[in-house]
């Protein structure tokens, strides 16, 4: 084992074309799903053929190499066929197309403890364990005292495995497993493995593996320690690589990905929840949006699922924007702009002491800030049909980069019922700056002492 | 071939290794271990004895004997085909998650009844030695037979181990399929027994050469001629048989190798 070790470090020194450990040229793999479960002889017997089946392809056209010596990285949404690449590098399965090349030995632990047997002792199951991984009988007498040392398992390593706790059991199988010294390593998600200190010795264990000018090919969903681990991540999804390179950057790009597909399921539920309630609304005609009570509807407008709509349309706010101090028409701000933001209502019916008021809210539909004129103590008088005004709140941007959503609604002084509300009819766009991050802006000041 | 014969060699002591684990599973909490082994074909012996030599009184000298030298070879062909068509299905967990030779599975069930099958022959020798059989003077023909039985054995279970990750009623067919090849072969009765219309069938059947040159060995104690069966070319015809079912046992188990992974 030393020797080759040698030998492909010092082929590595000199450059020569073994330089790649693992090669993966153009590589495809479908799986057939069938309709039905596993076919019967009698239905094959009987149709002369396979029941039906769909084509699903989990891989397509993946190409990229990893050199000896480098640790690379594989993240990706769940399904996006991690595992199956690493299946396909380990020989378990084949490509339906594409190639892939080897160069020099290689273990690939994707379930620890395979193949142990529950009647037989730790003892035995890791000779057992260490030949299905392809070790010697005498590596394993002469490491044997260092696998169970590393398993602390000493007390019972004469016990049979059925009797381990899942922990013992898994330590047991990383003991073997990292003792079989292969070139290169694939590993599948297995570092969760027992308690900190345990886990602990196994960083330690692949951090000496890397040490060692090994090859290390890892899947895994914690992207802290990809990033701490790998010279180089690839991002996969829906079966393609979607970028390679340095980790830092791959994470962000992976973060991002999760982080637009939480909003997104955000938005959906926020919209779900919007329209249960305003269903409520509907169905009684007279009921409680948002925690307040509304005794006059008409005019719902309904957009796609969402109310985006209502009240009695004594009044109807017909445009809105936002302005700077000298009111110029802006189409975003920055923190700390001091701006206008207006809209306009068109009177249809006589109103009296009308309340004009906003809430802003962000993308996930918290509520940032509201306020109206009731709120602010501020008199409005009374307005006649035909009647044309501009609602106009001037404020700071205290807001952190982001874009935020108001709805101006227009509402009778009782404080319960709408002329006129309109859901998220206009958008913020702050420019980030990274001046903060949260919801609030506290602006403290900050002082260290010594 | 010769390249999965090479890699099989490398990876022999996965082969032993899972041989021995085969073994000691099966006798493990057992407190007489392994002569539940023995005890099987005892009782079978006994069973057989009583009906054949007391209740339909067939006249055959030493029933116990002449049943038990062909009993055990088949004992061996029908407990490996019968453990080993659930080997690659019952190892889900290391054909989906490690590599290796995957016929080293159904392998390690084969050498474990193969195993079982020496002990119990040592044990053979030890009764027919106290009754006076002189097992002694044909004794090495017996490594040639069990040589060639041992590529029946081999091919038949390669087959149906990996035909039966696909067709998985295939483990109940293989039962009954068993049973009827048991009574196929000359094991209860003398081949002189059959009709000799159907004895051109019966003599297709391999396990009826190997039986009759277990039995010549053992119990009739004479060669090659003991009960005037096997001739050279039935003996010839056999050997062909075999290799045909070994060589398709395992190209069908390397053809369908690449796929397991993926059916269970």
């Amino acid at each position: 084992m030393k020797e080759k070790n040698l030998s492909y470090r010092e082929k590595r020194m000199k450059g020569s074309d073994n330089d790649t450990a693992v090669e993966v040229k153009s590589v495809s793999k479908r799986y057939r799903i069938y309709h039905e479960k596993v076919p019967s002889l009698k239905q094959t017997i009987l149709t002369l053929r396979r029941t039906t089946y769909e084509e699903f392809s989990a891989l397509r056209d993946i190409s990229f190499s990893v050199k000896h010596g480098e640790t690379c990285g594989i993240i990706g949404p769940n399904g996006s066929g991690k595992s199956t690449l690493l299946k396909l590098m380990a020989r378990i399965i084949r490509p339906t197309s594409g190639k892939i090349i080897i160069n020099g030995p290689l273990s690939a632990l994707l379930e620890l403890g395979a193949g142990f047997h529950p009647d037989l002792t730790g003892r035995e199951n890791i000779y057992i364990n260490a030949a299905i991984l392809g070790m010697r009988k005498k590596d394993v007498d002469r490491k044997l005292d260092d696998i169970i040392e590393f398993s602390e398992l000493e007390r019972f390593i004469d016990t049979p495995v059925k009797n381990y706790s899942s922990g013992m059991y898994m330590r047991l199988g990383f003991s073997v497993a990292v003792n079989v010294n292969p070139d290169i390593l694939l590993i599948d998600e297995v570092l969760a493995v027992g308690d900190q200190s345990f886990q602990s010795k196994c960083y330690k264990v692949i951090y000496d593996f890397m040490k060692n000018g090994k090859t290390i090919i890892i899947v895994s969903h914690d992207l802290d320690t990809i990033s701490d681990l790998c010279s180089k991540v690839i991002f996969l999804k829906d079966g393609e690589i979607i970028d390679m390179g340095k980790p830092l950057d791959m994470v962000s790009k992976y973060r991002a990905y999760v982080e637009e597909l939480e909003k997104k399921r955000i938005i959906q539920q926020q919209r779900a929840e919007r329209k249960k309630i305003f269903k409520t609304v509907i169905d009684s005609n007279r009921k409680v949006v948002d925690g307040e009570e509304i005794s006059r509807l008409s005019n719902l407008s309904i957009d796609g699922e969402t109310i985006s709509r209502f009240g009695s349309g004594d009044a109807e706010i017909v445009s809105m924007g936002l302005f700077e101090k000298s009111g110029r028409k802006i189409d975003y701000c920055r923190y700390g702009d001091e701006v206008k933001l207006t809209y306009n209502v068109l009177f249809k019916n006589k109103v009296e002491e009308p309340v004009f008021g906003i809430r802003i809210t962000d993308y996930r539909g918290n509520i940032i800030y509201g306020t109206n004129t009731r709120l602010k103590k501020i008199g409005t008088g009374t307005f006649n049909k035909g009647d044309e005004t501009a609602v106009i709140f001037s404020f700071k941007i205290n807001l952190v980069g982001g874009e935020y959503s108001v709805s101006p609604a227009v509402g009778y002084n009782d404080n319960k019922t709408y002329c006129d509300w309109v859901n998220d009819m206009f958008t913020i766009n702050v420019i980030h700056r990274n001046i903060a991050e949260g919801l609030a802006d506290l602006d403290p000041e900050i002082s260290i002492e010594r | 071939m010769f390249s999965g014969i090479k890699t099989l060699f490398s990876y022999r002591e996965l082969l032993f290794s899972l041989t021995k684990k085969e073994l000691k599973v099966k006798y493990r909490g057992s407190a007489l271990g392994f002569f539940w082994s023995l005890l099987n074909p005892i009782l079978t012996m006994l069973v057989y004895s009583f009906v054949f030599s007391i209740v339909l009184r067939a006249g055959i000298e030493q029933f116990a004997i002449f049943l038990i030298c062909a009993l055990l070879p088949f004992n061996f062909l029908s407990n490996s085909v019968n453990y080993g068509a659930g080997s690659i299905i019952g190892n889900s967990n290391l054909v989906n998650k490690i590599y290796f030779p995957r016929e080293i599975l159904p392998l390690s069930i084969v050498l474990a009844n193969l195993i079982n099958f020496f002990f119990e022959i040592a044990a053979l020798f030890i009764v027919i030695g106290i009754m006076g059989y002189k097992f002694y003077i044909y004794l090495y023909l017996l490594p040639v037979v069990i040589f060639f039985q041992f590529f029946l054995v081999v091919g038949m279970t390669l087959l149906v181990s990996a035909l039966n990750v696909f067709f998985r009623d295939l483990q109940h067919l293989i039962t009954i399929v068993m049973m009827v090849w048991f009574f196929g072969t000359p094991i209860i009765y003398p081949l002189s027994m059959v009709p000799p219309e159907y004895q051109f069938f019966i003599k297709l059947n391999p396990m009826t050469v190997y039986s009759a040159y277990y039995r010549n060995i053992f119990y009739y104690v004479k060669y090659p001629e003991g009960a005037g069966f096997p001739s050279l070319v039935e003996t010839l015809i056999t050997l062909g048989i075999t290799f045909i079912i070994f060589f398709v046992g395992y190209f069908v188990f390397k053809k369908l190798e690449y796929r397991f992974a993926e059916e269970i």
